[in-house]
C-alpha cells in the first residue's frame, strides 16, 4: 500500500520535472508549488494515526488547490519516521537539505516533534507545525520561532481535567501509566493543575509499566486492593485500547473512578466495539458527531465518503493545518520563510469546529477541550461520549507569562 | 505510600500471574520443544502468536456469538500450524545443518517478513475480541474482583500441560522427536523419516504459538509489535527454564508471570524490574538454566 503511493508520489514527481523542464522557457511564471516536507509514522501500531492524519491534509489540499495559493498549488512529500527520534531526524534534514521543502509537519511522537523542532526547524530556521506531538513541552519550555503547534497539548488537556475532577470529592488519587515522555507529562500537567485548584488532594500509589506491555490486569488488581477515590491512567495511542480492555475485564470503573486522557477519542474506542468500559472519564479536543455544527457534519460526510471512515482528531489536526498554511502564504503574499511565520502568528481560520487561532506568544493554536464519559452507543456500535462539557481554548491554555517563564528557565 | 498488603490482594495477585504464567508456558513450551528437537532458535515464534491472535479474530468476528470463540480457539492455531507448515517444508527444511548463528538470522528475517505480512493481510489498526458473556466480567476471591476469562486461562494451562506430557512420553511421535533431539544421526540410522519427524515437531511448536496468540486475544489489544514482546519474554523464560526442556519453561513461566504480578503489589513504580531481576538471579546461580538443557 505504502510502497505504492511511494511509487504513485515518485511519478507525479517524475511527471512533474518533465513539465517543468518543457515550461522552461525565458521570462517563465514566477509562481511555484508550496512544498510541505511530511515526517509521520506510517507503518506499526501508530501508523493509525500517521494515516488519519495525511487523510485530513489531503482532503484540505483538495479545497486549497483550486484556487491556488500565490498563483501556485499546495504539494507534499512524505517520510515515515517509524516513530524513532534518529530517523526522523535525519529525513527532516533530507527534505529540508534536498528536497528543498518550504516548511515542516508532523508527527504522533512527542518525542519526535520535540527533536524536529529543536534539530532542524531551529537550527536551519525552517517552520515546522507538529499536528499530533501532544507534550506541552513543544510549545511551552522548548518553543522558539519556527515551531508551531495545530494539537492540543498535554498542559491543556491537565488543566481541563483538574478543572472538572477538583468539582469532585475525590481526595485520594492514584496514577498509572506508559513510563514514557507522553505518560509522565500527562501526569505532571494534570497533578499541577489539580493541586492548584484543590491543594488536599494526595497520590497515595503509583504505577508505572513499560510501554507496550501486554497483560495490565496485574497492575490492576494491585490498584484496586489499594482502593484509591479515583484513578488517573497516563497513556495514549495502542496502550490506550489495552488499559480500556482491562478496565472492563477487571470492572475497575464500576468502583473507583477513571480519568484518562482521549479515552474518548473516536480511534481509541471504535476498536473496542461494545467491549469498551461505560463510565470512563475522558478528555479530547475532537470528535466527529460533537459539536453538531453544519461544517463538521459537512466535514465528515466528506471525509467518510472519501475514506468509508469518520475522520478522528489527527485528521481534524491535519485540515485545519493545511488551512493555516495556506491562509499564512496567502497573507504573506510571498514563499518566504520569515514573513510566512509573521502570517502565521495570531492568524484565525475556519475549522470544522469553528475559527481557531493560532495564539502569537507561544504559536499554539487555541482549541478548545472536550470532557465526557463514555457509553456504548446503540447507534455507532462502540462507546461514545456522553455529558459533553466544552472547556474554551483560553481557559485552559497557560498564560502567555507562564510559557515566557517556563521558556526563560530553559 | 505506604500500604498494607493484605491477604486477599496477595491472593488474587498470585492467582494473576498464574493465569499470565499458563500463556507465557504455551508459548514458550513450543518455542522450547523446537529448540530441543531442531536446534532451531525461532525468533519468528512470536510472530505466529500474533498471527494466532488476528486470525481469533477475523474468524470469532466472521462467525460471531459464543461459537464464534471458540471455533477461533480451534482454527487459529490450526491455521498457524498450516502457515508453519509451508514455511517448514520450503524453507526450513534446507537449513537445518546452517549453524546457529545463521539461523537466527534466518528467522530474524522470517519475523521481519510475516510482521509485514500481517500488517498487508490486516492492517494496522489494533483490534479488539471479545470473550463469551459467561467469560466475561469479573468474580470476588477472598472479596477482591478477579477477571472471570483469567480463572479459564488457569484450567487451560494445566490441560495443555498434560496434553504435552502425554504427547511427549506416551507416544511414539514423543519418543522419536525426543530421540531426534539427542541423537538425530541416530534416529536416521535406524530408519525413521528425520525429515518428517523435525516438520511435525515444527508445527507443533507453531500450533502452540496460534494457540497461546488465541487464547491471550481477549485480554490485550490485538496489534502489530505484540510479536516483539512475547518473542523477548518467552526467550528468557527458556533460557532460565534450560533450553528445550519444556518443563523448563513451565518453571520459567512460572517464576515470570509471578514475579512480575507479586512485584506490581510490592513495587508498583519499579514492578518492570522484577521479572528480569529473577532471569539475572537465576542465570548467575545456573547459567545452563533451572532444569537439564538438551544443548
Amino acid at each position: 500500500m505504502k510502497k505504492k503511493q511511494a511509487f504513485g508520489s515518485w511519478l507525479v514527481l517524475a511527471a512533474a520535472a518533465v513539465s517543468a523542464a518543457t515550461m522552461l522557457v525565458p521570462g517563465a511564471v514566477e509562481a511555484r508549488n508550496i512544498k510541505v516536507g511530511i515526517i509521520d509514522t506510517y507503518s506499526g501500531p501508530p501508523a493509525v494515526f500517521g494515516n488519519d492524519a495525511l487523510n485530513g491534509f489531503k482532503m484540505a489540499l483538495d479545497e486549497i488547490n483550486k484556487q491556488g495559493v500565490l498563483g501556485g498549488k499546495i504539494e507534499f512529500v512524505t517520510r515515515d519516521d517509524k516513530f524513532k527520534v534518529d530517523i526522523a531526524l535525519n529525513m527532516a534534514k533530507e527534505l529540508v537539505l534536498k528536497e528543498n521543502v518550504d516548511l515542516l509537519v508532523g508527527t504522533v511522537n512527542s518525542g519526535v516533534s520535540l527533536a524536529v523542532s529543536d534539530g532542524v526547524a531551529k537550527k536551519e530556521k525552517i517552520p515546522f507545525i507538529t499536528w499530533m506531538g501532544k507534550s506541552e513541552n513543544i510549545t511551552g519550555r522548548n518553543g522558539h520561532r519556527y515551531v508551531f503547534s495545530v494539537t492540543e497539548n498535554t498542559a491543556m488537556a491537565g488543566k481541563a481535567a483538574a478543572n472538572m475532577l477538583s468539582k469532585k470529592p475525590y481526595k485520594k488519587y492514584w496514577v498509572a501509566g506508559d513510563d514514557y515522555e507522553y505518560g509522565h507529562a500527562l501526569d505532571e500537567s494534570f497533578w499541577r493543575y489539580l493541586k492548584q485548584a484543590k491543594p488536599d488532594v494526595e497520590v497515595i500509589g503509583k504505577t508505572w509499566w513499560k510501554l507496550g506491555e501486554p497483560d495490565l490486569v496485574p497492575y490492576f488488581t494491585s490498584i484496586q486492593a489499594a482502593n484509591p477515590d479515583a484513578i488517573h491512567f497516563c497513556t495514549g495511542g495502542a496502550s490506550m485500547a489495552n488499559v480500556l480492555k482491562t478496565v472492563k475485564t477487571t470492572g475497575i470503573s464500576r468502583k473507583i473512578p477513571v480519568y484518562i486522557h482521549t479515552a474518548i477519542d473516536y480511534a481509541v474506542l471504535k476498536p473496542l466495539g461494545v467491549e469498551a468500559p461505560e463510565g470512563v472519564m475522558g478528555t479530547m479536543d475532537y470528535l466527529f458527531y460533537y459539536p453538531e455544527l453544519s461544517m463538521n457534519q459537512k466535514f465528515v460526510k466528506d471525509f467518510q465518503a472519501r475514506f468509508g471512515t469518520p475522520p478522528g482528531f489527527p485528521a481534524f489536526h491535519a485540515y485545519t493545518t493545511a488551512h493555516f498554511i495556506a491562509e499564512a502564504y496567502r497573507q504573506a503574499g510571498k514563499i518566504d520563510k520569515e514573513k510566512f511565520i509573521d502570517a502565521l502568528e495570531g492568524l484565525k481560520v475556519d475549522s470544522p469546529v469553528g475559527k481557531v487561532e493560532m495564539r502569537a506568544c507561544d504559536h499554539q493554536a487555541i482549541l478548545p477541550i472536550l470532557f465526557g464519559t463514555t457509553k456504548i452507543s446503540k447507534e455507532f456500535g462502540f462507546a461514545v461520549a456522553t455529558d459533553i462539557m466544552t472547556l474554551r481554548g483560553v481557559e485552559v491554555m497557560p498564560a502567555c507569562g507562564e510559557i515566557e517563564a517556563a521558556r526563560k528557565g530553559q | 505510600m505506604e500500604q498494607s498488603i493484605t491477604l486477599a490482594g496477595f491472593t488474587s495477585q498470585l492467582l494473576v500471574g498464574l493465569s499470565r504464567a499458563m500463556i507465557l508456558f504455551i508459548v514458550s513450551s513450543g518455542l522450547s520443544f523446537i529448540l530441543g528437537v531442531l536446534r532451531v532458535p525461532n525468533v519468528a515464534h512470536g510472530s505466529l502468536y500474533m498471527i494466532g491472535a488476528f486470525v481469533a479474530h477475523s474468524v470469532a468476528t466472521a462467525v460471531g456469538g459464543v461459537s464464534g470463540f471458540w471455533l477461533a480457539l480451534v482454527l487459529a492455531p490450526l491455521a498457524v500450524a498450516v502457515i508453519s507448515l509451508i514455511a517448514e517444508r520450503t524453507l526450513f527444511c534446507h537449513l537445518y545443518e546452517r549453524e546457529h548463528l545463521m539461523l537466527l538470522l534466518f528467522t530474524f528475517a522470517l519475523m521481519l517478513i510475516l510482521g509485514d505480512l500481517t500488517k498487508i493481510t490486516w492492517g494496522a489498526d489494533y483490534r479488539s475480541l471479545t470473550a463469551p458473556p459467561f467469560l466475561q466480567g469479573s468474580v470476588s476471591v477472598l472479596g477482591t474482583a478477579f477477571p472471570r476469562y483469567n480463572l479459564f486461562l488457569l484450567a487451560v494451562g494445566p490441560v495443555v500441560a498434560v496434553g504435552l506430557w502425554l504427547l511427549t512420553s506416551r507416544t511414539m511421535f514423543g519418543k522419536i522427536a525426543r530421540a531426534a533431539a539427542v541423537d538425530r544421526e541416530m534416529v536416521g540410522a535406524i530408519g525413521i523419516n528425520v525429515s518428517w519427524v523435525f516438520a511435525l515437531a515444527f508445527v507443533l511448536g507453531c500450533l502452540l504459538a496460534g494457540l497461546g496468540g488465541a487464547l491471550v486475544s481477549p485480554t490485550v489489544s490485538i496489534t502489530l509489535g505484540m510479536d516483539h514482546t512475547i518473542i523477548i519474554e518467552t526467550f528468557l523464560i527458556v533460557t532460565i527454564g534450560g533450553l528445550g526442556n519444556i518443563w523448563g519453561a513451565l518453571a520459567g513461566s512460572l517464576i515470570f508471570g509471578i514475579t512480575q504480578s507479586i512485584g506490581v503489589l510490592i513495587l508498583p513504580q519499579f514492578a518492570i524490574v522484577f521479572p528480569y531481576l529473577a532471569v539475572v538471579v537465576i542465570l548467575t546461580l545456573k547459567p545452563t538454566g533451572l532444569l537439564k538443557s538438551v544443548w
